[in-house]
């Protein structure tokens, strides 16, 4: 019985060719384009993801409350050594660590270029730092007690000629502030422009060269034990630092995230530009979903006489119903195969493209199986929900006026 | 003739009410979201637009570091008195000022801190002129200015004036509010700019700034150049002969020179790129839209290929029965376009009330002439080339079969 339904549908939608292909086509842009920006978009979310997908999950990091910007920006109550060994002794920290963050100039082979040095802490404070970032040097060595007049630098510095006109590597002299550095070492490539970038220097050479007070922080690393349970201890710590620096809850003029949290912040921004763009390109499957509602009511007008037929020779209102509406969820959900390819192949054409453009990897395609079958069955719902209206009307048709019906 | 066939093409639409309006929905509903995303960009650029007329194109920044990738008030470079004094030297240069800029902590009464930007203005009476020019025609609304001989006082943006948006309760003139813990008197307003950071800004004197922050140095210097000079000319003659003069060479300029045009420009242009995203991605369904039309058309020609045998026997050239055609799908389209244009419209209206609620009063739409026509013009085309292919195939048919045709 239904494979002959089946027949019946696919015989009328055959002999009307065109129409059927142009209310296809309706569908399968639409779902072209909505498959293809959903996998730029996931695309997207993944890269920026995997920029803070290097950091550990038994890390903390506490900054005072301050304005737009780095750590540290506008801080008026800064963090300083009271909230450090107040977070050290914490059940369940492993060890703490302060850094500063100073902007500035970096000259080489007479270029310039602006951005950020991060201090490095000594002694057992600088294993946790080292361990907070997960460093290791890709050329030269890491950092040690008393290097003073050494820097360590981002991969980027090494990998991007653009930047001084040739690579930095470890033994070259840079200077920074105007001041000459030696660059020991290259650290690894995190993938995450803010590490690539960045310059490390031991903590007492960056206050000296920028004349920082000796116990301000900018930011606070907390390192927890192994399997701690890192939710209690983020709010042991908040408690403990509320205490020192004298404010109720809910009115912290400080904050301890875990770098889970970081990332949360960064995705629902993300999420919302996101839906915006879907909202709109899901207007077009909209306008296709009317297509079909609109070949269907024709299909209804045209067969109003055979409709008549089969009622009087015994087809009952559901199978009339059935018939019409299996007709337009066929042509939604073929719609919405050839449109997964389609979109398929354009957000990868896409990320191709930008690839070769940009040369980064911020324009990716993350087509997921799910998003391939929740738009096949996204456009078989838009297909029948859009039939639903003209199959009801055919189903309710009375057989004697139908029949009359003149064509 | 156009008239008949305008009345023939308008009751055959209205004989198929349904399709008619199905196909008109489809077409509306694209026009809708592309009138309203452009009219959104283009109320952004005219607020810009207006902004640099107030403020004229004669003006210069020089800017520590690699210009405005810094957040205000935490660069290691800054300017001094003897570099605002030297600039102002610089032939063609007319006026020049210097800024003051700093993330601070600002509270009021119990309420909860906030951390705004705290500007230091000069009052010198000739660079206060500039400073006015600088504001965009953004003026004191309530209260005075800052004046010379002024410490302790500033003057406040607008959000400070709306309860609930910065504190509780909104400030008033004489209001004392303490910034890094200094109590400082409000003796002014500012007029909303629109944008969120902007309108939450506090100023104060250099004098008054010196004392909180115990920061003399500046952030920015900004300029006038003099009358008939060109405003791009002047900036490179500042960037070389203020490298010299800081023994910088070239290429490691630790500060950058731009023209006001110039910053303009880059803001402008990547706020049009990205509404000319949203406009592709809207487009989308337009195509879907010109797509429905072209079915819809088929059928009707389908339907009505005695009618054009009857036509065709009667004497109407091939040319007449595609002009009734074409027309037809056009009407479809710019009826569909007006709709779409009074909705987008409204939407645009509510969103603009909705940005407002937000403090960003810089995000209105701005209905132009041309978007309007445009609009229309563009949804009569889309419609009428969409009936042009089953149009031309309706004025090839022979007579004889259309009329047998059953």
């Amino acid at each position: 019985m239904k494979s002959y339904y089946f027949k019946f549908v696919l015989t009328s939608l055959k002999s009307r060719r065109i129409r059927s292909w142009l209310t296809m086509i309706g569908i399968f842009i639409g779902i072209a384009a909505v498959v293809a920006l959903i996998g730029l978009g996931e695309g997207l979310r993944e890269a920026i993801n995997s920029q803070f997908g290097f950091l550990g999950t038994d890390i903390l990091s506490i900054t005072a409350s301050g304005g737009f910007g780095p750590p540290g920006t506008g801080v008026v109550d800064p963090l300083t050594d009271k909230e450090l060994d107040a977070a050290r002794k914490v059940p369940g920290v492993e060890g703490v660590a302060g850094r500063i963050l100073e902007s500035g100039k970096l000259v080489f082979n007479k270029k310039v270029a602006f951005g950020y040095s991060a201090s490095m802490a000594d002694g057992k404070s600088r294993d946790i730092l080292e361990h907070i970032l997960n460093m290791d040097v890709a050329r030269g060595r890491l950092l040690e007690d008393g290097d003073s007049g050494r820097v360590v630098l981002g991969y980027d510095f090494y990998e991007d000629d653009e930047l001084f006109g040739e690579p930095i590597d470890a033994g070259d002299k840079v200077e920074i502030l105007d001041k000459e550095f030696e660059v020991i070492g290259i650290l690894e490539k995190k993938g995450n422009f803010q590490i690539d970038r960045t310059v490390f220097i031991n903590e007492d050479d960056l206050r000296d060269l920028v004349g920082r007070p000796d116990d301000e922080y900018d930011i606070i690393g907390v390192q927890v034990v192994e399997n701690a349970d890192i939710e209690k201890i983020q709010a042991s710590i908040e408690k403990e630092l509320r205490k020192i620096r004298d404010v109720d809850e809910g009115e912290e003029d400080f904050s301890v995230e875990t770098p889970a949290n970081v990332v949360e912040s960064v995705n629902s921004i993300l999420l919302g530009v996101q839906v915006f763009v879907y909202v709109i390109a899901s207007i077009s499957l909209l306008v296709g979903g009317i297509g079909i509602m609109n070949t269907m009511y024709t299909a209804v007008i045209e067969r109003t006489r055979d409709i008549g037929i089969m009622k009087s020779i015994g087809a009952k209102n559901s199978t009339i119903f059935v018939l019409f509406f299996i007709e337009s969820g066929l042509l939604g959900s073929v719609g919405g195969i050839i449109g997964a390819l389609l979109g398929f192949a354009s957000a990868k054409g896409f990320a191709f493209i930008g690839k070769l453009v940009l040369g980064s990897n911020l324009i990716s395609a993350q087509i997921s199986p799910q998003l391939i079958i929740g738009a096949l069955l996204f456009s078989f719902v838009v297909g029948s929900f859009f039939g639903t209206l003209p199959a009801v009307r055919a189903s309710k048709l009375n057989p004697v006026d139908a029949l009359s019906q003149r064509k | 003739m156009i008239k008949d066939i305008l009345k023939y093409s308008l009751s055959n639409l209205w004989n198929r009410k349904l399709r008619s309006f199905l196909t008109m929905l489809s077409i509306l509903i694209g026009i809708t979201a592309i009138f309203a995303l452009i009219s959104f960009g283009q109320g952004l650029n005219s607020w810009i637009d207006g902004f640099a007329q107030e403020m004229g194109t004669d003006k210069v920044f020089i800017m520590p570091g690699g210009g405005l990738s810094n957040a205000p008030g935490t660069s290691n470079i800054k300017f001094n008195e003897e570099d605002l004094d030297f600039i102002r030297k610089i032939k063609g240069v007319d006026e020049a000022t210097a800024m003051m800029a700093i993330s601070g902590k600002v509270g009021y009464k119990d309420y909860r801190d906030v951390y705004p930007f705290i500007i230091g203005l000069s009052t010198e009476s000739n660079e206060m002129r500039l400073i006015e020019e600088m504001f965009g025609g953004i003026g004191i609304m309530e209260g005075r200015g800052l004046k010379k001989g002024d410490v302790l006082k500033a003057t406040a943006g607008y959000s400070y004036t709306v309860p609930n948006r910065l504190f509780k309760r909104e400030l008033s003139i004489g209001s004392k509010v303490a910034i890094n813990d200094v109590e400082v008197e409000i003796v002014g307003f500012y007029e909303e700019v629109g944008s969120p950071t902007d309108d939450a800004q506090l100023y104060l004197s250099q004098e008054g700034f010196e004392e909180i922050f115990d920061i003399e140095e500046f952030e920015y210097i900004y300029m006038r150049v003099a009358p008939g000079e060109d405003p791009s000319m002047i900036a490179d003659r500042i960037k070389e002969k203020f490298r010299k003069y800081k023994g910088q060479k070239e290429g490691e300029e630790d500060f950058t020179v731009q023209t006001f045009e110039d910053i303009l420009e880059t803001f402008t242009s990547i706020l049009l790129v990205l509404n000319g995203v949203l406009v592709i991605i809207a487009l989308i369904s337009v195509v879907v839209a010109a797509v429905n039309i072209m079915n819809t058309m088929y059928t009707s020609i389908l339907e009505r290929t005695k009618e054009i045998g009857v036509m065709k026997s009667i004497g109407a050239r091939n040319e007449f029965i595609l002009l009734v055609f074409v027309t037809e799908s056009g009407v479809l389209g710019f009826l569909g376009g007006l709709i779409g244009v009074i909705l987008g419209a409204g939407f645009a209206k509510i969103g603009g009330m909705a940005a407002s609620a937000f403090g960003l009063t810089m995000i209105q739409p701005d209905f132009p002439c041309w978007l309007i026509a445009g609009c229309l013009i563009f949804a009569f085309l889309v419609g009428s080339l969409s009936g042009l292919i089953p149009a031309i195939q309706a004025s090839k048919l022979n007579p004889v079969d259309a009329l047998r045709y059953e």
